[in-house]
């Protein structure tokens, strides 16, 4: 197992009840899996918000392996003004 | 204090006054003061006088104090000092309005000149677009263009502080103007009073040299990405959600876009009006928009190109992701 350290930006914060937290996956996960397991959780507070993802403060835009100690931030676009 | 300009009116009127210059050689010799008949002193051989005095330094901050300290009567300090007079004698530009920025190494009489030739567009005269138009003319842009559709609502006066309760139901980029001017006369607002779209983004996007998103959707958002790309302006974007703000600079150096880091195109994330918003939240962010503007006219850095920075308001926090 590999354990992950998630940062919740926004509405993934509100969605999962705190702004960090240490999630454990598989050995091979990707940051997909992670996304999974995110919006699995936020029992569907998630439904329809797109999410961004930093590996260790750096925005991937595919999909990674993650390894173990990784920092993964969930950043969705916020509105404004 | 007097201010250069008042200062060239005096020189021409004929007026008597006696100019005292009291830096050290070093700074005389890289920057003589020119255009004045002058005296040179130190700050203890300022002669008694009943004439009125001058008292001349590099920025103008040694003799304001030094004429509150000793409690100098008929005696003025020339505001911007040097080298606000220097740069009005050469470009007839008076920066001594700025001179507690301009004494800033990174700023200087250059980098005030760049601020004040440039032209900042703001898209969106509400949360952020308020604090961000301030704040730069403020800083001493004389050229801005803004943009909005909206009119004042009741709702938007906690956090947009431009605007007042008895200018509800009036359009916000005409009041906006006629309080920017207030705080400068000279500066040239240009208003456009309608949303950005695929005909007037040309007309506003084309003489810009930095554009600020101040909007509050991802339609809006991927408009002026869109156009910062098409007109090479690089977009200071920001955003909020509750007690947090985002920030960054796209589109610039081959830097990524908005639509690069937010790819879809859904609006499906709540706005202020739904999510709530405390005033002090945009007027951070927005003044945070600012700045980096003012970084990237200058060319000041660390900036955020290439960088999405998120604060938080909650435990004042920030993260900053490479892009």
């Amino acid at each position: 197992m590999i354990k992950i350290k998630l940062k919740c930006f926004s509405q993934v914060k509100y969605a999962m009840g705190q702004d960090e937290m240490v999630i454990e996956m598989k050995i091979g996960s990707t940051t997909s899996d992670l996304e999974r397991i995110v919006r699995q959780r936020s029992e569907g507070k998630l439904e329809h918000i797109d999410l961004s993802i930093a590996i260790n403060k750096k925005y991937v835009k595919d999909e990674v392996a993650l390894n173990d100690g990784d920092e993964v931030a969930l950043i969705p676009p916020v509105q404004g003004g | 204090m007097i201010t250069p300009h008042d200062l060239n009116l005096w020189i021409r009127e004929g007026r008597s006054f006696i100019a005292i210059d009291l830096r050290q050689i070093d700074q005389r010799d890289e920057m003589p003061l020119v255009g004045i008949d002058h005296v040179i002193a130190d700050a203890s051989g300022i002669p008694e006088s009943d004439q009125e005095m001058i008292l001349i330094c590099q920025y103008g901050l040694v003799t304001e104090g030094l004429i509150l300290e000793k409690g100098l009567k008929n005696t003025y300090s020339l505001s911007g000092g040097v080298e606000a007079w220097n740069a009005f004698l050469a470009d007839n530009l008076d920066i001594s309005n700025w001179s507690r920025q301009v004494i800033l190494e990174e700023v200087g009489t250059k980098g005030q000149r760049k601020l004040m030739n440039s032209r900042i567009g703001i898209i969106g005269m509400g949360g952020l677009g308020c604090p961000a138009a301030q704040s730069l003319i403020g800083a001493g842009v004389m050229n801005l263009s803004i943009i909005d559709g909206d009119v004042i609502e009741q709702s938007n006066l906690h956090r947009q502080m431009l605007y007042s309760a008895n200018e509800v139901g009036l359009i916000k980029v005409n009041v906006a103007k006629e309080k920017l001017k207030k705080m400068n006369g000279k500066a040239s607002i240009k208003i456009f009073n309608s949303y950005l779209d695929d005909e007037n983004g040309h007309s506003f996007f084309r003489d810009l040299d930095v554009v600020i998103d101040a909007t509050d959707n991802n339609t809006a958002r991927r408009s002026i990405d869109k156009f910062s790309r098409e007109y090479n302006v690089p977009m200071i974007y920001g955003g909020l959600y509750k007690y947090e703000g985002q920030v960054a600079v796209f589109n610039i150096k081959g830097s990524c876009s908005y639509s690069e880091l937010f790819p879809s195109s859904k609006n499906n994330n709540e706005n202020c009006n739904e999510a709530g918003m405390l005033g002090m939240l945009p007027g951070i962010i927005g003044n945070i928009q600012a700045l980096e503007a003012l970084k990237i006219i200058i060319g000041i850095s660390p900036n955020l190109i290439g960088k999405l920075m998120i604060y938080d308001g909650m435990n004042h926090t920030t993260q900053t992701i490479r892009l």
